[in-house]
Parts: structure tokens; sequence; C-alpha cells
């Protein structure tokens, strides 16, 4: 009896063992042979940070994202970070652009039941941010890829853009809080789950 | 003797634990919302949900303060959050099932240096998010709030971090009349500013980015 009291501990081991390993297989970055990145998906159920917006009506028209900057990162990560200050390598941030609304305004902006502003529309775009200290060792341990600034569908994979698109500027911005723009996503400076 | 008892036993394990997972996974949209989210004290109030931070983000409109006379009525950013089973049977059904809740969490912008409450940053004149200013929910349930539609509205404070532990019905006036002029046939919810919920009829999924 003892015997299988055992054996049926260590069968609910194996496939706890094997229900874990299958959920960690989504986590991480995934890169093909050629070292592009894989379009990260299920990103829509990590955490979201915050959604900054820079419209283009704001910016003469010229915004370099001018939607709403949507951006998720994975539960473990985002606790690794309000304990350590940093992100461990293998963090993956994606920024998915979301269109405003047409608006009414010259600013862009328009009038609902809740007030005047902006409000999303439609998705426009996946930008990704992957940490790996030797694989971008160059570019301060952060690669930056786009899958594509327009609706879906997206890209399914992406080579890793060059340093002069996005990593120069979070160099010259960030690069003493890890390369992410800490500043504008609350969950980042508040110690909350 | 002994060693085939290990294994049967092992193999019972196993499909005792699969059986469970298997009857946990083929469990319909509706046993599933019975753990709903809103947990009700013994005098009718509601108390704040944890871990909405880990629901499923549909969209956040913003109204800013500098473009509503200072005054706007859910200042600034507006994150809307959905439990992912409530957002799977949205898209199944067009209805949200009996106990959901949506929670809209507010940030107020980050440092204004324009009369709109934008500012500039490397990425551009926009508006950042800031401080944590708030949470309002609503929550479906047809029996408790049949005089709004089958939804009840709930504020837990428009004001930085710490919010009420609990949170009496908002009066219809407040809340739920805006919903019911607007967007009674969307189910209290204004869907045309989540574009997750929109596209119910495309071969897509919500929780996957459509790729080429």
């Amino acid at each position: 009896m003892r015997v299988i009291w055992k054996a049926l501990i260590a069968g609910a081991f194996v496939i706890t063992a094997v229900a874990i390993s299958q959920t960690n297989s989504g986590s991480g970055p995934v890169f093909t042979k050629d070292g592009d990145l894989v379009l990260p998906t299920g990103f829509r159920e990590w955490v979201f940070m915050g959604g900054p917006i820079t419209p283009n009506s704001l910016n003469n028209g010229e915004a370099p994202f001018p939607e709403f900057h949507d951006v998720y990162i994975e539960r473990e990560n985002l606790l690794y970070y309000q304990h350590h200050g940093n992100f461990p390598d293998g963090t993956v941030l994606v920024k998915e652009l979301v269109l405003a609304q047409k608006g009414k305004y010259p600013d862009g902006s328009l009038d609902s039941a809740s007030g005047r502003g902006y409000f999303p529309s439609e998705l426009h775009g996946i930008d990704v941010m992957v940490k790996d200290s030797k694989r971008f060792a160059n570019t301060n341990k952060w690669g930056f890829f786009t899958f594509g600034h327009h609706a879906p569908p997206y890209s399914p994979s992406a080579k890793v853009m060059p340093a002069a698109q996005c990593a120069s500027c979070h160099i010259a911005g960030v690069a003493k809080t890890d390369m992410v723009w800490v500043q504008y996503y609350p969950l980042l400076h508040a110690n909350l789950q | 003797m002994q060693k085939r008892e290990y294994l049967t036993a092992i193999f019972g394990g196993i499909a005792v634990i699969g059986a469970s997972a298997a009857l946990f996974r083929a469990q319909p949209v509706v046993a599933q919302t019975q753990g709903s989210a809103a947990v009700f004290t013994s005098d009718g109030k509601l108390q704040i949900p944890t871990g909405f931070r880990r629901w499923v983000f549909v969209g956040a409109p913003l109204t800013p303060n500098g473009l509503n006379d200072g005054k706007a009525n859910f200042p600034e950013f507006h994150n809307v959050y959905i439990q992912a089973q409530n957002v799977e049977a949205y898209m199944k059904t067009g209805e949200f099932p009996e106990g959901t809740v949506i929670v809209k969490e507010l940030t107020r912008l980050l440092n204004p240096t324009f009369p709109d409450g934008s500012r500039f940053e490397p990425s551009g004149r926009g508006f950042f998010n800031g401080a944590f200013n708030g949470i309002d929910l609503t929550v479906k349930d047809s029996k408790r709030f049949a005089k709004t539609n089958g939804w009840g509205f709930f504020t837990f404070g428009h004001h930085p971090l710490p919010y009420e532990k609990t949170a009496a019905e908002a009066p219809a006036t407040v809340c739920a009349n805006c919903h019911m002029a607007n967007v009674a046939k969307t189910d209290m919810t204004w869907i045309q500013f989540y574009p997750l919920l929109l596209d119910r009829t495309a071969e897509t999924r919500w929780d996957t980015p459509q790729s080429r």
C-alpha cells in the first residue's frame, strides 16, 4: 500500500513537471536559426505597464510612433525589476501600437461621453526589445525588433534593428534604467503586483 | 509483482491528475465564471478586486484634465482590464457572462508642460502615464443590478493610492445612466474603444497577434 502511495505521488510529480515545462516553453525570446526573433505570442495576457501616446497632430504629422504605445511585460520580469532595479536576461518587452480614433480637433482629440481626449481604435504594429547580455552586448544588452508598423498581419519573425533606429535613442535616454523608459510605467516605481 | 504494482500506481496517478486537468479545461465558460472576481460584503458593498493587473488589458482611453477645463470625469488615462475567460466568452457570444468584472484603473499624466497636459519626450510630444489615480469598476449581475440593465457600478476613489477597500453601488445618475444612454446595445460596455473586442468575425484570436 505504501508503495502505491509513493508511486501515486511520483506520478503526480511527473505530471506537474511536464505541466511546468510546458508553461515555461512560451516564456522568453525565441530565435530562428538565423538569429531572427520569432513574433512573441500570448503577450496580451502579460502585465500591461502603460500606454503613452504621441499623436501625429502634436508632432507636425511625423511622430515616430503616432499611436498609443501599449507596453507589456511578463509578470516574473516585472517582479524581478521591482526587487533588483534591472531586468533579467531573457526579458521581453512588447510594445503594441494602437491607432487613436480620428480626431475632430487640430490636436487629434475628439469629444466622447467621458470627455475630450484620445481613444484607441485599431491595432497598428508591434515593436519588441529583448535583453540578452551576450547576443546584444554592442547595444547595452538589449536587442530591438519591429514586426511591422501597420495593421495586422505582422511579420512572423524579425531581424535585429540597426542601432541607429532604436538602441541609440534608448542608450542616450535611459541607459541608467536598464534601457527602459521606466518613468512612464507606474508599476515599475511602485512596489505593486 | 511489486514493480507492476508500482507502475500501475504511477499510471493511476497520471490518470487521476490528467482526468482532473481535462475536467478543469473542459468546463464550459459559464461554470468558470461562477468564480466571479466580484466579492460582496454582508451589507452589499463590493470588495476591491485583487490581481486585476494580471487580467487582459483591452485599452486605455485618455481624457486629459487639460482638455476638459481641469475637470475630466476620469482623470486621465483609463486602463481597462477584463479576465481572460470573460474576454473569451464575449468573443464567442457578444455578451459578457454573469459575474464579469471590468476594472478601470486611472493614471494621471506625467508632469505636463503644455496646457493640454502633454510634454516633450524623446518619442515626441504627447501624453505619458503618471501616478495611479483611482479605480472604477462594473460588475454584471442581472438580478442584483436589474434596474441598471444588468450591471452595477462602483468607485474605489479618484485619487492616488491607497484606494478604498470596499465600495457601495454608485447611484444610477453617476455612472449607469450614461452607459445605458450610449452603450446599452453592446452590453453596457464601450466596445468601440477596445480593439481586441471589436473583431469577432475575423479568423483571428484576441490572445494571439495575427501574423502572415
